[in-house]
């Protein structure tokens, strides 16, 4: 049988499939950028895990971002942590963000670093750093064409490669913490973080308790995983951002489906005065009205998820670095939400539809 | 409610004035009118005499600004919008002078729409509708199911309107001018049909018309001047016509 909402939809064909385009769109940005953050928002905190230390502390304050902060932890810190009964390993860490090569590089101090579960294994060359030595992944020193023995240049000073390791650490790029120090003007008291390790056998949320008691008012993160790490870590505007995402998305859904259907419905005044005459209730006519943008919503939502998913995987293609996550549930929330942005959109002219004087529509030309 | 030998529609001193800017327009005035189950009447009467607003009136299109409308003993004045609607949905087929069919649907479409609104969204309203592929061909429009109005002529788009407006068996059918659009071969084919359901169904017709002899089809004339029934006229009892219908 056919069907009125059906029929509306195919008798406005370029409406219909600019409003579709619109909404796709708005899925699209809210799945490509909000894929892009989450993606790389993953990527960074997995390799802040990488190092395997428990918890992580930092001047009062701070993000998780730690590399875009200035160093401004006390070093000797370190040894007020190593008191705290449970801690096992302490090692301080200055990070920096290389622009040029985009991508952090990590002060360390040999010795306590490799104390961690994330402890660089070296796959070439000494397992040592001092002066002005650095130490690549194998990614990195392929990408680079590095070999062991030759000269590189990081953040404008030249190193000379070390060693090689496995990928996978917290970073592709090492420098011995007190050459970096030096080299990027840090106080020589200063690091930018200290990671931290409890003992096996300790009760975790007892040392966290006890540092947290030595260290009032300094960011201490949980890290022995990513899901505590991110809902305990501070991302000023993050969260906004991500929000913000969503929100423009379904708003551009929202007006083009508000402004479409606005104009249908006094397109089709007349057509509206016909249902009331044929004793159409208010609540039929409103139905008509959502039926019809749900469906060019869904539409433009089925659009959008398979142009965005055709575009995550061109991303990743093209730049390996960048990081799109995009899961059943992201692609879930963003069909929900579309179709949810388009029936709201149509809400005010489906009150306009049903609120309409039958004897005005009848006679409207 | 609905008594074989009761009144379909009656109105009680039934006033309309509208309010354009400062002016009042008494479009309809103090209006008694009684229309019998099975009674077929005209309401004749010239350009602005208030026949449409009346008509629109009875459908519970329009709320009056006074007066009652009794439609089969409901006062459909004193109710609300939506259960004005109700009654209209469940008791009333309207007929237009522009057929006022939708453009989207083709024929089929638009009496099956009919039945949708008929049954308030609860599939096709639980009752028995009649056929519409026998309809079609009662209506000689056989062929013309999947046909859009655009697509058929005045008569043709006329005749859907009037299965459309009897798919769902109203008691009272209302028609504005149903013949107003068309020539004079096929308004006689649309009154013909009009004349058939009033005597095979029962359906109580009021149908406004400029026509006299489109008027001579009815059982009864009703006469409008400035909002006013005038008294009761002659009654057209000569039908001479319409008996090779039959
Ligand atoms: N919405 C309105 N606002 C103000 N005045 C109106 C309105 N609708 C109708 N009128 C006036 O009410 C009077 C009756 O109008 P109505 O349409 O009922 O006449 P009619 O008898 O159907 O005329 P016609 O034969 O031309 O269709 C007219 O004077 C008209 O100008
Ligand atoms: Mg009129």
């Amino acid at each position: 049988m056919e069907n009125l909402v059906t029929a509306n939809i195919k008798s406005r064909p370029t409406r219909t499939f600019i409003s579709i385009l619109a909404v796709a769109l708005g899925v699209i940005l809210m799945l490509v950028v909000g894929g892009i953050v989450k993606g790389t928002l993953d990527d960074y905190l997995g390799r802040t895990m990488a190092v395997g230390s428990d918890f992580i502390l930092q001047p009062p304050g701070s993000s998780v971002f730690y590399a875009l902060s200035d160093p401004g932890l006390n070093e000797k810190y370190a040894d007020l942590v190593r008191e705290v009964p449970g801690v096992v390993a302490v090692t301080p860490v200055l990070a920096k963000f290389n622009s040029k090569q985009f991508g952090l590089v990590f002060g360390i101090d040999w010795d306590t670093y490799n104390q961690f579960p994330g402890r660089l294994d070296i796959i070439k060359g000494n397992p040592s750093l001092q002066g002005d030595e650095v130490i690549v992944d194998q990614m990195y020193a392929d990408a680079n064409k590095l070999d062991v023995g030759m000269k590189t240049e990081i953040m404008n000073y030249e190193y000379t490669v070390a060693a090689i390791c496995r990928p996978g650490a917290a970073v592709r790029v090492f420098l011995p913490l007190e050459t970096f120090k030096e080299r990027t003007g840090t106080p020589p008291d200063k690091v930018t973080i200290l990671f931290i390790k409890a003992a096996d056998g300790a009760d975790r949320e007892k040392v966290f308790a006890a540092l947290q008691e030595k260290f009032q008012g300094f960011s201490l993160l949980r890290a022995s995983d990513q899901n505590l790490l991110l809902a305990e870590a501070k991302m000023p505007g993050l969260n906004e951002f991500r929000v913000l995402i969503v929100v423009v998305s379904m708003l551009l859904a929202f007006m083009i489906i508000l402004l479409a259907m606005y104009t249908t419905i006094f397109e089709r005044t007349r057509e509206i005065g016909i249902l009331k005459s044929l004793g159409a209730s208010q609540r039929f006519i409103v139905g008509m009205i959502l039926k019809e943008s749900a469906m060019i919503c869904g539409l433009g939502v089925i659009l959008g998820i398979v142009v965005s998913e055709v575009v995550r995987v061109a991303v990743v293609a093209k730049f390996p670095t960048l990081q799109v996550s995009m899961t059943t549930a992201d692609l879930g929330k963003g069909f929900v939400l579309g179709v949810l942005a388009g029936v709201l959109g149509a809400l005010y002219p489906a009150y306009k539809a049903a609120r309409m004087d039958p004897v005005k529509a009848l006679s409207y030309e | 409610m609905e008594t074989p030998f009761g009144n379909a529609i009656e109105t009680v001193n039934l006033s309309m004035t509208y309010r354009s800017g400062k002016v009042d327009v008494p479009a309809v005035d103090d209006v008694n009118l009684t229309v019998k189950n099975g009674e077929f009447i005209a309401i004749m009467g010239p350009s602005g005499c208030g026949k449409t607003t009346l008509l629109h009136m009875l459908g519970g299109l329009l709320r009056p600004t006074g007066g009652k409308i009794l439609v089969d003993g409901i006062d459909i004045a004193s109710l609300s919008d939506a259960e004005r609607t109700a009654v209209r949905r469940k008791k009333i087929g309207y007929v237009f002078q522009r057929f006022n069919l939708l453009p989207t649907l083709t024929a089929r479409g638009n009496i099956e729409l009919a039945k949708r609104i008929h049954g308030n969204g609860n599939g096709s309203g639980g009752g028995k509708y009649p056929d519409v592929s026998q309809i079609f061909e009662m209506l000689s429009l056989s062929g013309k199911e999947d046909f859009r109005p655009l697509e058929m002529s005045g008569g043709e788009q006329q005749r859907v309107a009037i299965a459309r407006a009897v798919i769902n068996r109203p008691s009272i059918i209302l028609a504005d001018e149903p013949t107003g659009s068309l020539d004079s071969r096929n308004a006689r084919t649309v009154l013909e049909m009009l004349r058939n359901l009033n005597e095979k169904l029962g359906q109580s017709i009021v149908m406004i018309t400029h026509d006299a002899d489109a008027a001579s089809t009815a059982d009864r004339v009703i006469e409008m001047r400035d909002g006013r029934m005038l008294g009761p006229k002659s009654q057209f009892s000569f039908k001479p016509e319409l008996e090779r219908f039959y």
